[in-house]
């Protein structure tokens, strides 16, 4: 069908304003939260409601055209870059909140709500939902989904995965999928996890049905601060030894402490090489019993300076910090580029080592956020993308900081998703079969592969060009870390 | 983000600032979450985000059309979005600068032209304004009930205020429909700052702030209108003789305005440093009333507490996003005994927005909606507010009184019990 | 020498090319789950691949191969303090890592720190051509690529030969107490649903025999707390109590009746089907041994109109598949996967679904 003939046939199933299909419109859909990579759609669409995302689809399967959905862009890894010559599907418009179920503990929304409005409005039972990425204030639980998004809480309350229970799911050959249960699980294969973090590559989420929790009694938050970054992570490894599961346990660098302070003026030591933000959250009994270890152990291992937020507006204001800390960075540098590895937490010194060696080979800054209880590094390398090749060796500067992370025994991405921009490191991460496998999983829900084509899973040639290019030296790199 | 200005504004003095502001922009997405119109509309285009990309593509010479500036238009210039910006992006600045090349740029239609043109000539023109204020009045039992109800009622107006003579003095901004719409706001202003011991003094030859035309695609116009506000203050304020302490301002709406002539005229030298001057000594009534809170509470002690009646407090986005001004008035209420509603979404915009709900009546009644919903949630029996814009626009949505709320401090203060809330 | 996973490989690579059907078996204690046919087949017995890879209790991960017995696995966790918080059922004794991960059975902890799936962080599979994947990892968090992992748990062995399985560990409780009330089902469940919307230390409840039993775990201060919020009788013999439970050798599951597991949505109102009934997990999981002659259809079309699904747990019924039936849409999907990871068909035919 020639351009005119597909946007006049979303004309007639959607409001006229909800067609862009001229470059003016357009642009400022073609990337996400990683503007870095960009590309035009063919055609953007806004539907309202379920039944006109089901027209859209079955327009895009009758002739073939590849769908990218779309929540807020708030997404890191460029997951939501348009096709060229796709749909890029909007889901902003449908964030209803349809049901909140107080005595089941459970709400069911649309996908384009917000992650954090569902809280907003469980917290009159005295509920909330717990995942909680740095952007929730503005991301869309549609988003989280595909994503598998964690947060500031994930150690001890688990990624969206775990605060699921149900999905309306459309196919691009038009069937509606209902995935899960309002029960504890389902019959057969465990679709939702597969759904959860597919990155728009199986299907459109229509509806989500989360879990909500009480909110906790009483949550309480320790500062600490320390002159020596591996005095932290020994810090952080002290805890989990102690039987202790914090509620948040995050690590963030100097450099990144510089740069919130300025906007949140969160109080956080300003002279520090480290400092661990570790809450505890619960019972008043458990609180009370848990902050008084936590010091202990922050104190015996070495913090010069351990504040414990005396009120819930000083705690908010210890996390504020911490949540702004990616855009923060753009009060340093015009550009950073936010990696997301994961890592078995007792390599953190010798990653961070690396890191900071690497930040000197390539001459760009790195600041570092750090998801320390569940081992997810956040490096946000500065550049400059109006100077010339700044951003190729960002680019550079953080493959390599992903291959590091996939041979300390981690993984190249932690809760960002692959995206556009990882698919390289995927050819590292896993063998010929695996990726193999993952396209056969694609293949079972998505036959022609119209859904975020090209995202998340590269094509077994990609691999076999990285390959090439990826030469190995003839050595075995970084000789000095241990081997996994 | 990265940006590729055209060579045409590569060098002037709005391409390299919108350049800077541009590239402190990482494209995170925070301002979609509290940008009124995106909470409505769900598209990226009426998004600060979305905005910022059009103006970007104009500034990288795309060519763009009348939908750049639609989407433009639609913005409320109500900077939720900046209070929300982690970067710290100056976005109503950019704003200011892509409007100003569209206008450049896209003819807008004759009706158009001509409704704003109206606008500029009418409102900042206090006697031509209270002239076409009255004439709508004495119509409006001819005007349909929904035309009706956008004429504002006249207010009730009060015994004057008193000829104080303290040797505390500080100017105050008339400005140009407030005194029409409802005059008793100053003069409450007056006698509250009366018992302070502050007196009050009016330059005669003073008028708009300027900001109507500023921000109706006039901005020559606009700045035209700060120059003679600061030419009409001036006189009082080189005055060594008679000290003035501040420049009181009782609409938000004109108070960020004026405490932004030092940026806007930093150019023009002829006006630079008064214009800075002027900036600095403008002050919020809040901010007055606040810094007084010790001879406030001493003068209370001696008031009748105010009715158990629950307030719900509106903070325009001029006060709290403009002007940085969070929950100073909703304490001083609080000091004085008012009980304040719990209020959802407060950083959301009500619509009025200067003269947006007159050009975007669609949006801003949304808008205005919700924002009654908001407030009316927890039963309130008065809305107060800080600027007489978004106080016209709600009344004009409900049976609920809306008062300016150094109203209701004046009613305590000073014992004016009758007609309390009408 | 050849080693086991070498052997397993050739088992498959054979049995793929002649398209005979295996029965993948670890510890054999849950041979009386599922639909039976397969069970004839010949064994793929990855018991003898046992131990742990990798344990390193700062880490809160466990590797562990498929044939390592769980109860092997648990005590050398508690060495440590620590434990497999889904509390998996171990039956008759004989359980191992590879079976639990199979049917994902999840044991009392479940409605509050989370399910079998929730703690699996990566496996390695043999899949039906003989390859063997890795999926996840050792860390707990990995978006990368789609969650295969978490896919295998309650497959019941369909998709292919777990060798391997990584799981994220939790500190034990300090101390823990069960509390007892004499109480009807309606006011079981009423009480389970109030303690769902508080932050309680509950780590367990149970109705059966007209009791309600409720575990409060965690440090003794808040146990003590709840406690009093909660009102009820310390119970004595907590740890058996809920061993009986777990493996089901309370009296209430003995005897060769019909056991339907009923798993929905845990505000549902009580059974109404004639039978005994006992509850579980805040009343997301609801036992029900039929009386003779019941309507299995009616048993089904109730938990599908309480927003879940029924599985005739233990006592076969020719007539009636084991697992609750799939909507076309979503056995279209299964039957599609199922080709993909096992395209001859040969892993536990029918063992999940008549339909493969």
């Amino acid at each position: 069908m020639r351009h005119a003939n597909l946007v006049e046939a979303f004309q007639n199933i959607l409001p006229s304003e909800s067609v862009l299909f001229e470059p003016e419109d357009l642009r400022p859909y073609e990337c996400d939260g990683l503007s870095a990579y960009r590309q035009l759609p063919m055609i953007a669409v806004l539907p309202g409601n379920e039944a006109e995302v089901i027209e859209i689809l079955k327009i895009c399967e009758a002739e073939k055209i590849p769908v990218v959905a779309r929540g807020a862009g708030t997404g890191l890894s460029g997951g939501a870059l348009p096709h060229a010559d796709g749909v890029l599907l909007s889901l902003a418009k449908l964030n209803e909140i349809l049901e909140i179920d107080p005595v089941a503990c459970t709400a069911r929304v649309q996908p384009g709500v917000r992650n954090l409005a569902i809280s907003e409005a469980a917290e009159t039972y005295g509920l909330y939902y717990a995942p909680d990425p740095s952007s929730q204030i503005a991301c869309t639980i549609g988003g989280n989904v595909a994503e598998n998004s964690g947060g500031v809480h994930c150690l001890k309350y688990g990624l969206t995965v775990h605060n699921i229970l149900k999905l309306r799911v459309l196919t691009i050959e038009g069937d509606v999928l209902e995935i899960g249960s309002e029960a504890l699980d389902s019959s057969g294969f465990d679709l939702l996890a597969l759904m959860t973090g597919s990155e728009g590559m199986l299907g459109i989420i229509s509806e989500i049905t989360v879990k909500l929790l009480p909110k906790p009694e009483t949550a309480r938050l320790v500062m600490a601060a320390f002159d020596d970054i591996e005095k932290a992570g020994a810090a952080v490894a002290n805890i989990i030894r102690a039987g202790i599961v914090p509620a948040g346990l995050e690590m963030m660098d100097k450099m990144t402490i510089a740069a919130v302070e300025e906007f949140i003026h969160a109080g956080y030591d300003p002279d520090a090489e480290a400092i661990l933000l570790c809450e505890s959250d619960g019972s008043n009994e458990v609180v009370a019993n848990e902050i008084e270890k936590i010091r202990d152990i922050m104190h015996e291992s070495g913090a010069v300076r351990i504040d414990t937020a005396h009120s819930d507006a000083e705690r908010q204001r210890f996390w504020a910090g911490r949540k702004a800390a990616f855009p923060a960075a753009g009060r340093v540098s015009p550009d950073y580029y936010c990696m997301d590895g994961t890592i078995p937490r007792k390599h953190l010194a010798e990653v961070l080592r690396r890191i900071e060696d690497l930040s000197l080979e390539f001459g760009l800054r790195c600041m570092n956020v750090f998801h320390a209880g569940d081992g997810n590094l956040h490096p946000l390398i500065l550049y400059d993308a109006n100077r010339s090749g700044e951003l190729e060796k960002a680019e550079a500067f953080g493959a390599r900081i992903l291959e590091i992370c996939i041979e300390a025994g981690g993984s190249l991405t932690g809760e960002h998703g692959v995206g556009i921009e990882k698919l390289n490191q995927m050819c590292l991460q896993f063998g010929d079969a695996e990726r193999d496998l993952f396209h056969a999983v694609k293949a079972a829900f998505d036959p022609d592969s119209q859904l975020n084509p090209g995202k998340a899973i590269p094509s077994l040639r990609r691999c076999a060009e990285f390959g090439a290019m990826h030469v190995h030296r003839g050595e075995e790199k970084f000789p000095d870390l241990p081997r996994f | 983000m990265q940006t590729r200005l055209d060579e045409q504004f590569q060098n002037t003095p709005q391409g390299r600032e919108a350049e800077t502001i541009l590239r402190s922009c990482v494209h995170c997405g925070f301002c979609l979450a509290t940008c009124p119109t995106y909470q409505l509309s769900g598209n990226e285009l009426d998004s600060p985000r979305g905005r910022i990309y059009l103006i970007k593509q104009l500034l990288e010479g795309q060519e763009v059309t009348r939908k750049t500036q639609l989407h433009l238009d639609r913005c409320l210039t109500c900077r939720a979005c900046e209070s929300t910006c982690p970067s710290g992006v100056e976005y109503a600045r950019l704003l200011d600068i892509g409007r100003n090349e569209v206008e450049q740029t896209i003819k807008r239609s004759p009706i158009d032209r001509m409704l704003r043109f109206a606008l500029r000539k009418v409102l900042p023109n206090r006697s031509l304004f209270a002239f076409v204020l009255k004439s709508a009045r004495l119509s409006r039992p001819l005007l349909p009930e929904r035309l009706q109800r956008m004429v504002p009622a006249q207010p009730k107006i009060r015994q004057n205020p008193p000829q104080a003579n303290h040797p505390r003095r500080m100017l105050v901004l008339q400005g140009c429909v407030q005194p029409a719409l409802n005059p008793d706001i100053n003069h409450a202003a007056e006698r509250v700052l009366d018992k302070l011991g502050i007196a009050l003094v009016d330059a005669q030859q003073a008028g708009c702030c300027g900001a109507l035309a500023y921000h109706l695609d006039a901005q020559p116009e606009g700045l035209d209108a700060m120059r003679r506000l600061i030419d009409a203050w001036w006189p009082y304020i080189a005055n060594p003789d008679k000290l003035i302490e501040a420049i009181v301002v009782t609409a938000s709406g004109c108070g960020v305005m004026v405490k932004d002539y030092g940026r806007l005229l930093k150019h023009d030298s002829a006006y630079a440093e008064k214009a800075a001057r002027v900036s600095e000594l403008a002050k919020d009534i809040g901010e007055i009333v606040a810094a007084e809170r010790p001879e406030l509470t001493r003068l209370l002690e001696n008031c009748p507490a105010p009715e158990a009646e629950a307030i719900a407090f509106h903070a325009p986005c001029t006060l709290q996003h403009g002007q940085r001004l969070d929950g100073v008035i909703e304490s001083i209420l609080q000091t004085a005994g008012f009980r304040l509603t719990r209020v959802g979404d407060t950083h959301l915009c009500c619509g009025s927005a200067g003269a947006y709900s007159i050009v975007q009546p669609h949006i801003a009644r949304q808008l205005r909606d919700n924002k009654i919903a908001a407030l009316t949630r927890d039963d309130p029996a008065i809305v107060v507010t800080a600027n007489i814009g978004c106080q016209m626009h709600l009344q004009s949505g409900t049976q609920l009184p809306v008062r300016h709320w150094i109203e209701i401090l004046d009613q305590v203060l000073c014992g004016q019990t009758e007609d309390r809330f009408p | 020498m050849e080693t086991i996973v070498e052997q397993l490989t050739k088992y498959v690579v054979k049995a793929n090319e002649n398209k005979q059907a295996l029965c993948i078996r670890g510890g054999g204690s849950k041979d009386f789950y599922g639909n039976p046919k397969g069970l004839h087949d010949s064994k793929l017995e990855t018991g003898p691949y046992r131990g742990i890879v990798d344990y390193d209790p700062t880490e809160l991960v466990v590797s562990a191969r498929a044939g390592t017995p769980l109860n092997e696995l648990e005590s050398l966790l508690s060495e440590h303090g620590q434990m497999l918080a889904f509390e998996p059922p171990d039956f008759n004794g004989t359980a191992t890592l590879g079976g639990c991960i199979a049917s994902g059975l999840s044991g009392p902890r479940r409605a509050y720190t989370g399910a079998a799936r929730d703690f699996v962080l990566g496996i390695k599979l043999l899949d039906g051509q003989g390859r063997i994947l890795n999926f996840g990892g050792r860390v707990m968090k990995n978006v990368a690529g789609y969650d295969v992992s978490r896919l295998m748990t309650g497959a019941m062995g369909t998709l292919g030969v777990l060798l391997e399985v990584s799981l994220k560990v939790l500190p034990k409780p300090e101390s823990e107490r069960t509390l007892c009330f004499e109480l009807p089902v309606e006011q079981a469940l009423e009480t389970m649903r109030r303690c769902a919307g508080k932050t309680l230390p509950v780590s367990a409840s149970c109705h059966i025999d007209r009791r309600l039993y409720i575990r409060l775990s965690g440090i003794e201060s808040a146990i003590d707390a709840a406690h009093v919020k909660l009102g009820g009788d310390e119970f004595g013999d907590s740890l058996s109590f809920w061993e009986s439970i777990k493996n089901q050798t309370h009296p209430f599951f003995r005897g060769n009746k019909r056991l339907w597991r009923l798993s929905l949505k845990p505000t549902a109102p009580p059974f109404s089907i004639t039978g005994e009934q006992a509850i579980e997990w805040g009343g997301a999981l609801r036992w029900f041994a039929a009386a003779k002659d019941y309507d299995a259809t009616a048993v089904r079309a109730q938990t599908e109109k309480a927003g879940g699904h029924a599985t005739l747990f233990r006592g076969k019924d020719p007539n009636i598949p084991v697992f609750h039936p799939l909507p076309p849409d979503l056995l279209k999907i299964h039957q599609r996967l199922k080709r993909q990871f096992d395209p001859a068909g040969i892993f536990n035919p029918q063992r999940l679904f008549p339909e493969f």
